[in-house]
């Protein structure tokens, strides 16, 4: 439930960033050039705006989209790493490099959330709070602005505590689910197919195809070329367990249609 | 000794399959907390001022871009116009196919990106047409990958980011070798279509390579926009990028009316999750850079090539062979955001121009994603004809060839990057 939430927070952060940022710089450009236009009435009104905060707010929006779009990137199987050796071990040896490359994933995003908390702590968030709350505050340091804007930089910078945090619970989260269930976030499983037709899906991802660029999971055979060894089980009439074992479900999704 | 213990460190830590950009940062945490007094805070900071740069910020908005047009109707007409201008010589749709892509590559940055668009519509109309799946595939994997030579280019941003190259320069530097590329391809095509006497489309006449034209003209518009733009001093590269975005969503949504508003959404989120992907490996890629130049790692590479009295054409051969090698492992944007830094400073030393060495890794990365394991390429074009990975990579290789030969045409010769840049006084 809470979870939910979350996911659906997530997404519509990251596509509002997105989406926010693209339009700011076009009507800066765009304010840019009208107001060189000489229209009685509108050129005086757009010469009373000033879009010189559009740059550093495109940035800092670009930067959380980065921190958060990371974060739900581990949910949607999207890091690209070197997987040309691991994808051809064997299901256990392989299952074992994923989990440590998850975990490395969690440990990492863990340490920099930690030292990003730290670093706006220190540099202003301290200070904001104890004012809030109305605390003695000593000879604590207030903290930069950015230079434009002149937010305080804590704010800004807050977005990789926070964005690491929620990486570092997804990398947890997609590893509890892997040794659950053998399952890998990768959502190119149906999209292959979704190729099909004359015009592609709108959400087609060229970093999620069944390239050596993403780990494998146990559930899934692979698109491309089969490994050596499930070759040949294959030509021996026998399926490779993951293609089985993904057939027996399809066979039970298929069941429960009437 | 410090450069061989990061440098064996992350190679370990890439091949168990982590993401690179963890790879990276781990390789950066450990060497912090071990070997150097660095402090932590800084790195901290980095990983926040690392793409706080104006000029990154171009690299989401061309996937954006790219994204709208995906699904634009901008790809069907412009193979529309292709067919209609080469059709009726030996190659057919597979010459259109190299055309198309050429001019696809003109609004799109990426190369897996093209071969989705023009190869998702026009793949299964040239085995309609009576083509070969193989050949067809061969087409349009290898001329997908003129995405990224042919401005705007995703990889030349990174390069850029990399190395504080000029990105208008580059993408300038980008158009004849890309030009040159699409002809190689196109030669190759026509050869082998007339060796094995593949079928020919009817010659369209004027009247309706004007039709052809008119109904292209929209997404053909944004090349204007982009090039035309950020030569003319218009815009700056990364304006020219949203831009570009906001044309090719009201082309999309408005024009051709491919997309509807509720698609909008879903397009948004899946640009940001690649972008977001692609800068977070940035920001590690930044971290790293800045513990090697820490080190002195380049410098002291530099100074030993130098030394040891290797010259341009050695460096250059020895260059364009760790990235064949790299582009075995990695995707072009990692490798870019790893390797340029290193061999940025040796080529500097050696009087290597910035713009040409760009070029060069550019078109490296381009074969890289047209063979296995990794070609990115590949794996879309087996995503649409259903080929095995086998299967294609004997599907690819005389284009691959000519690629390679291609290849050492832009190493050796610097005057086909330079030339453009220079006639326009941007170097």
């Amino acid at each position: 439930m809470i979870n939910k939430a979350l996911n659906h927070l997530e997404e519509l952060l990251v596509t509002f960033l997105m989406g926010a940022a693209t339009l700011i710089i076009f009507v800066s450009v765009a304010h840019r050039y009208m107001a060189g236009v000489d229209i009685p009435g509108l050129q005086d009104w757009l010469l009373t705006l000033d879009f010189g905060w559009a740059q550093e707010l495109c940035i800092i929006m670009f930067v959380w989209m980065a921190k958060f779009g990371a974060a739900y990137g581990v949910r949607t199987g999207i890091h690209v790493g070197v997987d040309v050796l691991i994808n051809r071990l064997d299901d256990r040896m392989r299952g074992k490099f994923i989990v440590f490359g998850l975990l490395a994933g969690a440990t990492f995003t863990g340490i920099v959330a930690t030292l990003g908390a730290h670093f706006v702590w220190e540099n202003g968030a301290h200070y904001a709070f104890f004012k809030f709350l109305g605390m003695e505050m000593g000879d604590l340091y207030e903290g930069p602005t950015t230079p434009d804007l002149e937010w305080p930089t804590w704010i800004v910078y807050s977005a990789i505590p926070l964005g690491s945090s929620l990486m570092c619970f997804r990398f947890l989260q997609v590893c509890v689910s892997f040794i659950r269930t053998g399952e890998l976030p990768h959502h190119d499983h149906g999209h292959v197919d979704g190729l099909e037709e004359e015009v592609p899906p709108t959400d087609v991802d060229f970093y999620g195809m069944d390239d050596n660029l993403h780990m494998h999971d146990l559930k899934h055979p692979m698109v491309g070329d089969r490994r050596s060894g499930e070759d040949r089980r294959h030509e021996a009439g026998e399926k490779p367990d993951g293609e089985r074992r993904h057939d027996e479900r399809r066979k039970g999704d298929e069941g429960d249609q009437p | 000794m410090n450069a061989m213990v990061i440098f064996g460190l992350l190679a370990i830590l890439m091949l168990t399959g982590m993401p690179i950009s963890i790879s990276l940062g781990l390789t950066v945490l450990t060497f912090l907390f071990t070997m150097t007094q660095v402090p932590l805070e800084s790195v901290a900071l980095k990983l926040f001022t690392g793409i706080e740069k104006f000029e990154i910020m171009a690299i989401p908005f061309f996937i954006l871009a790219g994204n709208f047009l995906t699904h634009g109707g901008v790809a069907k007409r412009m193979i529309n116009f292709a067919t209609s201008m080469v059709g009726h010589w030996y190659g057919g749709l597979g010459l259109a196919g190299v055309l198309a892509c050429a001019l696809f590559a003109a609004v799109s940055g990426s190369s897996p990106a093209t071969v989705v668009a023009i190869g998702s519509i026009l793949l299964p109309a040239m085995v309609k047409a009576g083509f070969p799946n193989k050949f067809g595939a061969g087409v349009i994997s290898t001329s997908g990958a003129l995405g990224i030579l042919i401005p705007p280019s995703i990889v030349m941003v990174m390069y850029s980011v990399a190395t504080n190259t000029s990105v208008g320069a580059l993408f300038m530097a980008g158009v004849i070798p890309g030009l040159a590329l699409a002809a190689t391809l196109g030669g190759v095509t026509w050869y082998r279509a007339r060796k094995f006497n593949y079928p020919r489309q009817p010659k369209a006449t004027w009247g309706e390579r004007w039709k052809a034209f008119r109904a292209s003209v929209w997404g053909l518009l944004l090349i204007v926009v982009v090039m035309g733009g950020i030569y003319t001093g218009i815009f700056t590269p990364t304006e020219a990028a949203a831009m570009s975005a906001v044309y090719a969503f009201i082309c999309a949504v408005f024009i051709y009316r491919d997309l509807g508003m509720k698609d909008v959404p879903k397009v948004l989120l899946n640009s940001a999750n690649m972008s977001a992907m692609l800068l977070y490996i940035i920001t590690n890629a930044v971290l790293f850079s800045f513990i090697m130049t820490n080190e002195n790692i380049p410098q002291a590479l530099a100074d030993w090539m130098l030394g040891n009295g290797l010259g341009m054409i050695t460096f250059l051969l020895a260059v364009n062979v760790i990235l064949l090698l790299a582009g075995n492992f990695m995707e072009p944007s990692s490798i870019v955001l790893i390797f340029a830094p290193i061999l940025f400073p040796v080529a500097i030393a050696l009087g290597i121009h910035p713009v040409h060495f760009g070029i060069l890794m550019v078109v490296n990365m381009e074969v890289g994603m047209c063979h296995p394991p990794v070609g990115l390429n590949l794996y879309v074009a087996s995503g649409i004809t259903k080929m095995g990975i086998t299967e294609l990579t004997v599907a690819v290789w005389p284009w691959l060839l000519s690629m390679l030969c291609f290849l050492m045409v832009v190493t050796y010769w610097p005057g086909l990057s330079l030339w453009l840049p220079q006639q326009l006084g941007m170097l």
